[in-house]
């Protein structure tokens, strides 16, 4: 009986995350071509919804994998136990990240799981269920390697692929006819974005509630069917109103530009997917938008914003591990 | 709205719009000032001075923006060019406005009586520092096309081109300044107070066309400069 209550909860709480995340990252990641206006906001949100959904589906079985397991050695532990701690996981990235839109804080959706579910780790090591050499430091290790390595890639790639624009095409051709071409190319690239997006970010629902339902090594598909139906509807019933509220901040993409930061972004969530890294899609984005900026391509970028992510990182992942690690506790001494 | 992350902050403050829209307001009290001086020949000085006080608000708006400009360019902005060249730039193109309202109030500072044929140099030095500015203005508003193809070689030629044409009106304009000092210090039944006032709107119309040399100098420095 208490069981089916925290399984029950753990849906919910999941399917709010997932919503979460289509209604903020993945309208953050689709706002370039907003704000560029390569497309119109009906088109983004039907383009957004089909691609999230088939990305997690199709693609998002690695990254759920390494927040299921890939840290905490769930197949070491009761399950019961697995249940409390991936439930405390979910809740408490869940409220942090509610705290974090709240008070517009640019805080990372995967870094709040990952947080949490090393929270898990932890205190079932405080609870001497498991020992402090069980956990996966290598893997955990090689994650923050990825939070690192994504925006420098994502600023290295659109800077390249900007610096090409601007040297084979910008010298040669006016700048209406090229920026005319780009806007189809930019569908395109806003179509690849929305599924490296969702590859990547629905572990950050599924990999818990992959954990609660008994995990053993394949990702059950209707587990990250549910995650993929979630981002689409949290695009569908408030992302679009995020896509407008952003896309109005970011006047200064042009199609050229849109295209470089979002090609740069998807390609390289979507290696961060295949290699099975949680990695945070805006963080990467935000990369892609300094590296067009340092190939010359925006008026004005600010770099305040460095300064905030790294904040960001610093405090999201112990708070997230903190509030785990009492609810968890919490659960285990009182049921 | 209050419930949303975003990554809009990383655009950052754009000072160029601003740029331009500070040089149409240079443009525009270059025009007021021409019309001033239309006035004072037709000795209609409650015009002359309707249109001081039309300059004198133009230059504070004028002010504004480059209050806005230099409030908002921090260190923590990426921009295209060259930050100190930017200021330093829109603090020469600030004096083409500053000095329009000098002379704005220099001429409702008395009534001045002179043959017909001053009044038409007047208009010839006037429609040449219109010539001026206009150019000027087409030059500064190009900055748009410069971001938009991120400083293309072809654009930049292309916009390197006012400089000197610009250069070359302001060389016209002493010359129509000289030929006003020497006709104005020949005027032999004039009174000397007109003649002192007249010389000094020369020599301040004169600083309106230098002001705009110097501020697409300093443009060049600024776009080439990056």
């Amino acid at each position: 009986m208490v069981m089916d209550i925290l399984i029950i909860t753990a849906a919910v709480v999941g399917f709010y995350v997932a919503w979460n995340i289509g209604a903020n990252d993945a309208a953050n990641s689709m706002a370039t071509s907003y704000g560029s206006r390569a497309l119109t906001l009906k088109q983004i949100i039907i383009i957004a919804s089909v691609l999230e959904f088939c990305g997690a589906a199709l693609f998002g079985k690695r990254v759920t994998h390494t927040v299921a397991k890939g840290i905490v050695p769930i197949e070491l532990l009761d399950h019961n136990l697995v249940v409390f701690g991936a439930l405390a996981a979910l809740l408490s990235a869940g409220f942090w990240i509610t705290i974090a839109t709240y008070y517009h804080l640019p805080i990372s959706t995967t870094h709040s799981i990952v947080g949490a579910m090393l929270g898990f780790g932890l205190a079932a090591v405080s609870h001497d269920h498991l020992t402090l050499e069980q956990i996966r430091w290598d893997v955990v290790a090689k994650v923050v390697l990825s939070w690192i390595v994504s925006p420098l890639m994502g600023a290295a790639i659109a800077f390249v692929v900007f610096m090409l624009i601007r040297v084979i095409l910008f010298s040669r051709y006016t700048s209406a006819g090229i920026e005319h071409v780009f806007r189809y190319l930019q569908v395109l690239t806003a179509c690849y974005m929305a599924f490296a997006h969702g590859s990547n970010d629905v572990a950050n629902a599924t990999g818990p509630i992959a954990a609660i339902m008994g995990y053993s090594g394949e990702v059950p598909f209707w587990v990250l069917f549910f995650g993929g139906i979630g981002i689409a509807i949290g695009i569908a019933t408030w992302g679009y109103r995020v896509i407008e509220t952003v896309g109005k901040q970011i006047t200064e993409l042009t199609y050229t530009r849109g295209f470089s930061a979002e090609f740069a972004t998807a390609t390289t969530v979507l290696a961060a997917s295949s290699l099975g890294m949680p990695v945070s899609t805006t963080h990467t984005l935000v990369g892609g938008v300094i590296g067009v900026g340092l190939a010359g391509g925006l008026a004005s970028v600010n770099l305040r914003i460095v300064q905030k992510i790294i904040f960001s990182w610093i405090v999201t992942v112990p708070v997230a591990a903190a509030m785990t690690i009492s609810l968890y506790t919490l659960v285990v001494v009182f049921i | 709205m209050k419930f949303f992350r975003s990554v809009g902050e990383v655009f950052g403050y754009s000072p160029f719009r601003s740029l331009a829209q500070h040089a149409r307001m240079c443009g525009r009290a270059v025009g007021l000032l021409q019309r001033q001086f239309e006035a004072l020949r037709l000795e209609n000085y409650e015009k002359v001075e309707e249109l001081r006080d039309e300059i004198d608000e133009l230059e504070h708006h004028a002010d504004q923006i480059k209050e806005e400009i230099r409030g908002n360019v921090t260190k923590s902005l990426m921009l295209p060019v060259d930050r100190h060249d930017l200021l330093e730039f829109l603090k020469v193109q600030d004096d083409i406005i500053n000095n329009c309202e000098h002379v704005g109030h220099m001429v409702t500072f008395r009534r001045v009586r002179v043959p017909t044929d001053v009044w038409d140099e007047f208009s010839v030095l006037l429609s040449k520092l219109m010539e001026i500015v206009n150019q000027y203005e087409e030059m500064v508003e190009s900055i748009r096309q410069l971001i938009d193809t991120s400083f293309s070689k072809r654009e930049v030629e292309r916009v390197m081109e006012y400089v000197p044409v610009i250069e070359q009106l302001e060389h016209e304009c002493d010359l129509v300044q000289i030929g006003l000092h020497t006709k104005l210090f020949n005027l032999e039944d004039a009174n000397p107070l007109d003649v002192h006032l007249m010389v000094t709107w020369v020599v301040h119309l004169g600083y309106i066309a230098n002001a705009a040399a110097r501020a697409s100098d300093r443009f060049r420095i600024m776009v080439l400069g990056r």
